[in-house]
């Protein structure tokens, strides 16, 4: 286990009656990317700011390597932050925007002149040094606010959305980029972001957010496999997870859902204690982890099949469960799906379970990682 | 901007400010009300014992006063400005003669007609420059050069041009209507301009398709739609106008008077400097202006930067 | 397409009709809306203009009778071989100290005023219980017309008026300084009036200028570990340059005419120590009727402004014209 850097204790920041972030306690490891994922408004930014310093919490403590950090100016948290527009000075070249953080420091010319030099090779803008922003297009721009962050030299590198004012073509080339930025320099990053997507890519723990709440925070791989809540399910995958409305039952010994006529086995894992047979729950499975099922499967069931729509390789067949519709992602080209109805197997044990009202999940179960 | 708190350093230059701002405005006001003998005295009053009306009266309703006092001398005139030994007849010229209705009923006038002007002729070349680029760079910068000279330079050629051999409209408005509306003219076609510029033209160009001439587009859509501009505008120009001086002074005798004029006069009458009458008078003039201000104070600074600061 | 024979050109066009004026023509419509503007610049500024410096090449004054009369026959006779200008140039302090003067005082006036201006902007970035309501009350000494400023501060300046009481309270003992007597003192105040009627523009100005700086770079700077102070040099001043040349271009076009405030504060005096070229000018004409002389100097007072002003105008050119 490695050192924890950075640790959220009960955050909480209120404006008004508003909770922008609500007692938010996260812990971030040594060397690690952390992606904070939330719809617009659910408080990243607001947590990104306070762990810069930029905005004070309410209530709760901010601690960098054990230590409180609440009472440290900005400037000397150590921590970079790059802008989602990428606040680069445009009045300035891209040297002085490099420069700007380490004259801030009272670092020696001859000095600065290295450490630009060095960063600069390092994210490939060293021919871009004596231009001025406006001459620059937008990765550019994104690599000098990340330079300008990383010349400094943080202990830990937020990142605020850095790559939704990309073209998608540029956005993957980031991505790959920061990726590799931070496998050279082993940089504590956190990332905020509202796409599923770079979260999953990026990051080795996701922090799900949500209406200044946390979600979910763990592996990226337990994000998506095992949401801890509808929510967490519902934010992330595309196409996104199926809700099957039904009751929880017992059959023959093993727990299953049923609404109408339908069925679907449940795996094995401890249950909720308070939950019992006839209880109204929700299943959440994704698409891809359905898949089409041999004859004498035992975990087999069977739906109706209301709408096929082949995509290339792939074919989405949307069936009934009950009155909720379920979209299963089979391979092109099976003749199972030309039928009326179609046998489906859940993948391993990805087959969620969440109760009705609030949305929790409900049976403890699978191969977490 | 990161969260920055009001301290109190920073509440002491507001109220430094604000006393710099307003104090000069309200010993105005005090003094409008004070009477004659506390205009001057050592150390000077601030605020009057027996508040008055009268400096008020002596320029708007001198009959008042003299019928208040049967049309006779009587003891305490002095305070406003006659003496016990002067005869009745006296009295009441001297106070006629400070009425400030010629000066108000010629500030109206003329600072109404020439705004009008301004106006008309400034939307005009705002949309020939802002629609059309009319003349590239050159014409709006001509316009503009009318308010970079100062007026004095070029109220020398007008005594000459007003003269009788020429235009002959010394001492007439027509004549203070064109100087002024000639001066405040860059200020309207700026300004115009801006609002105009705001407007995407599109918006006429769809009437034109719609087969509205382009002379019926421009007033029939773009005027109504910078409607909320003009009245800025025109406001705007009122204020310049009502505020001019020079030109009155250089170019009026005695036919013509406005506010500014008037109020420069009495402080060389007779009787020494008529402090808490001309308070009045400065109050009776900046009251509109102030009301005027204050319904256009979003679009002040624009106005002053001739359109290029916004808001 | 035959039916014309007029002109090889229209037919080669392909034009049938002779050209006629029609006023809904594009071409012509720029042109006949610009056109009462031009007609009015062109009477009441390029022919004062033209006859200003008729004028100056001659030695006419008032007393010598009507100027078409005297006109003419100078004219034909002789004209003076710009003696007023050799004159004005090397003959005249005063006029030289009056363009000197008003220099001096546009320069500090706007210095001033930019300082305060900028300085009281930036408190109205904050939040601050009635911000509304002082803020009109701060731009109020901008919608008082000049004359009234000048009044109202030829009262406040009496030396036994209320500065001066005011002076004495801090001071503890009474202050009787002759404001309007002394020469220096009297340079101050209307130092004081000019900043007082007008820093509320600068103010405003700077507002607008505080609130277009982004807020990002700020609080990136912020970040990387900048003291406010710091901020403000490297990241505010120079996102609002362009806002400050406006406002310096825009005041100076304006102080350097500087005439209703002084005419009725000191009437520049005492002797000539306020006088500023308006105020030379004038004296010049309407005291001492030396029209023709003090036409000279008005003379050379346009062309300097002209030039000086296109100069001045010439970084902001783009984005006047352009309208942002």
């Amino acid at each position: 286990m490695a050192n924890i850097k950075l640790e959220l204790v009960n955050l909480r920041k209120e404006f008004g009656d508003l909770v922008a972030v609500d007692d938010v306690s996260i812990a971030i490891e040594e060397s690690e990317t952390m992606a904070l994922l939330g719809p617009s408004g659910c408080g990243k930014s607001t947590i990104l700011n306070m762990i810069v310093g930029l905005e004070a919490p309410t209530s709760g403590d901010i601690l960098i390597d054990g230590k409180s950090v609440l009472n440290v100016p900005p400037g000397d948290r150590n921590i970079g932050l790059v802008f989602q527009d990428y606040a680069v000075f445009t009045h300035m070249t891209v040297r002085s925007n490099l420069a700007y953080g380490l004259k801030v420091r009272k670092m020696k010319q001859p000095e600065i002149d290295r450490e630009i030099a060095k960063v600069s090779e390092f994210l490939s803008i060293t021919h871009q040094l004596d231009r001025k922003p406006d001459e620059l297009g937008a990765s550019e721009l994104q690599r000098v606010a990340i330079g300008r962050t990383l010349v400094t030299n943080p202990e830990i590198l937020l990142l605020d959305e850095p790559l939704s004012n990309l073209e998608a073509a540029m956005r993957n080339q980031m991505r790959r980029e920061l990726r590799r930025i931070q496998a050279d320099t082993g940089q504590t990053i956190i990332y905020v972001t509202h796409d599923q997507i770079e979260a999953l890519s990026l990051a080795h723990r996701i922090a799900v957010m949500d209406f200044g709440a946390l979600q979910q925070y763990d592996t990226a791989h337990n994000v998506y496999q095992y949401p801890a809540n509808r929510f967490v399910g519902s934010f992330l995958g595309n196409p996104p997870m199926n809700f099957l409305k039904g009751k929880l039952a017992e059959d023959g010994g093993r727990r299953v859902v049923t609404s109408g006529d339908s069925t679907i086995p449940l795996p094995a894992g401890n249950l909720g204690s308070d939950v019992s047979a006839g209880a109204d729950v929700v299943v959440g499975v994704r698409p891809e982890s359905l898949s089409l099922a041999a004859a004498d499967d035992p975990g087999r069931f069977s739906v109706p099949v209301l709408a096929v729509e082949p995509q290339g390789p792939e074919t989405v067949v949307t069936a009934s469960f009950g009155d909720s519709s379920l979209k299963v992602i089979v391979p092109t080209g099976d003749p199972a799906v030309e039928r009326d109805s179609i046998d489906l197997v859940p993948v391993s044990d990805l087959v969620a379970l969440f109760d009705a009202e609030s949305g929790v999940r409900l049976l403890d179960s699978g191969d977490r990682r | 901007m990161p969260e920055r708190k009001f301290t109190p350093f920073n509440f002491i230059a507001l109220i430094a400010g604000l006393l710099f701002a307003v104090f000069p405005i309200l010993w105005m006001v005090s003094t409008s009300f004070k009477l004659r003998s506390e205009w001057v005295t050592s150390p000077p009053t601030w605020i009057s014992s027996a508040p008055t009306v009268d400096n008020y009266l002596t320029i708007l309703a001198p009959h008042i006063l003299l019928e208040r006092r049967g049309g006779t001398q009587q003891v305490g005139d002095e305070d406003f400005g006659g003496s016990k030994d002067d005869a009745a007849g006296g009295a009441i010229a001297d106070f006629l003669n400070r009425s400030a209705w010629p000066g108000i009923k010629g500030s109206i006038i003329i600072s109404i007609s020439a705004t009008i002007l301004s106006i008309v002729v400034g939307l005009m070349a705002a949309i020939s420059i802002s629609r059309y680029r009319f003349g590239g760079n050159f014409t709006p910068f001509f316009i503009l050069a009318g308010r970079m000279f100062p007026p004095i330079a070029i109220a020398i050629p007008f005594v000459i041009m007003f003269g009788p051999k020429v235009f002959d409209i010394t001492d007439t408005y027509i004549g203070l209507i064109l100087a002024y509306a000639a001066v405040t003219v860059p200020f309207s076609t700026w300004m115009l301009k801006s609002f105009v510029d705001d407007l995407p033209h599109e918006i006429e160009e769809a009437a034109m398709m719609d087969g509205y001439s382009r002379w019926r587009a421009h007033f029939t859509v773009t005027v109504p739609l910078i409607k909320g501009g003009i009245i800025a505008t025109t406001l705007f120009i009122f204020i310049l106008n009502w505020s001019e001086f020079l030109f009155a002074l250089i170019l009026t005798y005695t036919n013509v008077q406005t506010i500014p004029v008037t109020l420069s006069k009495y402080f060389s009458a007779t009787e020494g400097t008529l402090y808490g009458v001309q308070a009045a008078l400065a109050m009776v003039s900046i009251v509109p202006l102030v009301t005027v201000g204050f319904f256009i104070q979003k679009h002040l600074v624009r106005g002053l930067t001739l359109g290029a600061i916004k808001r | 397409m035959v039916t014309n024979t007029s002109t090889g050109g229209a037919s080669t066009l392909g034009l049938g009709k002779p050209r006629r004026f029609d006023p809904n023509d594009k071409k012509y419509i720029p042109g006949l809306l610009i056109t009462p503007v031009q007609i009015l610049l062109c009477v009441m500024l390029i022919f004062p203009f033209i006859l200003e410096f008729v004028i100056s090449m001659t030695e006419w004054q008032p007393i010598y009778g009507d100027f078409w009369l005297a006109f003419t026959s100078v004219f034909t006779q002789k004209i003076n071989q710009g003696i007023n200008y050799n004159y004005l140039v090397t003959d005249e302090p005063r006029y030289l100290q009056a363009l000197g003067r008003t220099v001096i005082m546009s320069v500090i006036s706007l210095c001033l005023e930019f300082v305060i201006g900028l300085g009281l902007a930036s408190l109205f970035l904050k939040k601050f219980w009635g911000k509304r309501i002082w803020f009109t009350a701060l731009l109020t000494p901008m919608m008082i017309m000049p004359v009234v400023v000048g009044y109202t501060w030829f009262m406040l300046f009496q030396y036994n008026g209320p500065i001066n009481q005011i002076f004495g309270w801090i001071a503890f003992s009474p202050v009787n300084l002759q404001w309007l007597n002394d020469g220096t003192l009297a340079f101050i105040a209307v130092i004081v009036t000019e900043v007082w009627h007008w820093t509320p523009l600068f103010f405003l100005i700077m507002l607008s200028g505080l609130n277009a700086v982004p807020e990002n770079p700020i609080r990136a700077a912020t970040v990387l570990g900048a003291s406010n102070v710091k901020i403000f040099w490297t990241i505010i001043l120079p996102n609002m340059r362009a806002v400050i040349i406006i406002a310096f271009v825009i005041r100076g076009m304006e102080v350097v005419k500087l005439f209703d405030e002084i005419y009725l504060l000191t009437r520049g005096g005492p002797g000539t120590a306020t006088e500023t070229i308006s105020l030379y000018l004038y004296k010049l004409a309407f005291e001492d009727f030396r029209l023709a002389y003090a036409g000279s100097a008005a003379f050379i007072v346009l062309v300097i402004t002209v030039v000086l002003i296109n100069m001045m105008l010439k970084p902001i050119r783009y984005q006047l014209v352009e309208g942002r």
